[in-house]
């Protein structure tokens, strides 16, 4: 591991599904972190047992890569008071974090009209408070369908947090069949 | 002619309307109800036109083709649909199938290619 001191550095991953994006996000967290604290932000809330298990393996494999797991569903800032202070934190992911702030109270099936702007404010805000930080995120916006305005509005949305995070963060990378494409800035860990 | 690619929501007529000094009444905006102008300074959404197409049995190609006179100094903007699943629906097959054989085509016509991710540009051409 590279003996480089890193100064606040942010950096967003995207990339279409099962492309090793978590994997990836999870070195490149490791190695700006350094000798601080590092912390892995799950914004997917479980709903099963299903989930349940798995997050236990997740959270066991990273244990051992020296992370700390928080699970943070919303309201993302408030990580930075979970944590102790110059931490690096790796927010896996803005797709479901927007997902729960879009719907807080998951028996009306109410959308909330302020759910983009508050995930906006929060992550910019915990991009600039954190040590470092590492959003993971999901490109979905490259297939042939219509889709319905419920579904079309999430992706509109999503897409305005990757653009903000995306002028943000010093480094975008996307994850193309686990091959790394820089679209800003660089990475010499 | 300058052409630009990009998913949705990625930024590509805010980024052409800056780059190539565009401004809004120069942008004609295809829909799926049909229609376009190809003197335009620029073409938004050209998926919208192929898609009309191919409800409509027209060969949205073979009309570029024709018209080409007219776009060559224009900046050309369309949507990249081609990395979800194969569509169910056989005319979300077509609609994916002649816009790509479309945009390989402006690709190859295009004085410059530029793909936006995120907001950001990536030069292709």
């Amino acid at each position: 591991m590279s003996k480089v001191m890193f100064i606040h550095m942010n950096v967003l991953i995207s990339g279409g599904c099962k492309n090793g994006k978590t994997g990836f996000a999870q070195e490149v967290a490791r190695k700006l972190s350094g000798n601080g604290k590092r912390y892995y932000v799950a914004t997917m809330i479980p709903y099963d047992g299903e989930d349940r298990t798995r997050i236990t393996r997740h959270r066991e494999d990273r244990a051992g890569m020296g992370f700390v797991t928080l699970e943070i569903g919303q309201n993302i800032v408030s990580c930075l008071d979970a944590a102790a202070p110059k931490s690096t934190f790796l927010v896996d992911s803005i797709t479901a974090l927007l997902l729960n702030e879009l719907f807080p109270d998951t028996h009306s099936g109410e959308a909330d009209p302020e759910a983009a702007e508050r995930c906006r404010v929060g992550l910019l805000k915990l991009a600039a408070g954190a040590e470092h930080a590492v959003f993971v995120t999901d490109y979905i916006y490259s297939d042939a369908m219509r889709y319905d305005s419920f579904t079309e509005n999430y992706r509109a949305a999503l897409a305005s947090l990757d653009c903000a995070l995306a002028e943000a963060c010093d480094t975008v990378i996307e994850l193309c069949a686990g091959t790394v494409i820089f679209h800003k800035g660089e990475l010499t860990l | 002619m300058h052409f630009m690619i990009g998913g949705a929501y990625q930024g590509k007529l805010e980024y052409a309307k800056k780059k190539f000094a565009v401004t809004d009444d120069e942008v004609f905006s295809c829909t799926e109800a049909g229609g376009i102008k190809f003197g335009s300074r620029c073409i938004n959404k050209i998926e919208e036109f192929t898609l009309w197409c191919v409800r409509n049995d027209a060969d949205a190609l073979e009309i570029f083709k024709r018209h080409r006179s007219e776009w060559m100094d224009s900046v050309l903007i369309c949507q990249d649909i081609f990395c979800g699943v194969v569509p169910l629906g056989a005319d979300m097959r077509a609609w994916r199938d002649m816009t790509g054989r479309l945009c390989a085509y402006l690709s190859s016509e295009a004085e410059s290619v530029t793909r936006m991710f995120c907001g950001l540009e990536q030069r292709l051409k």
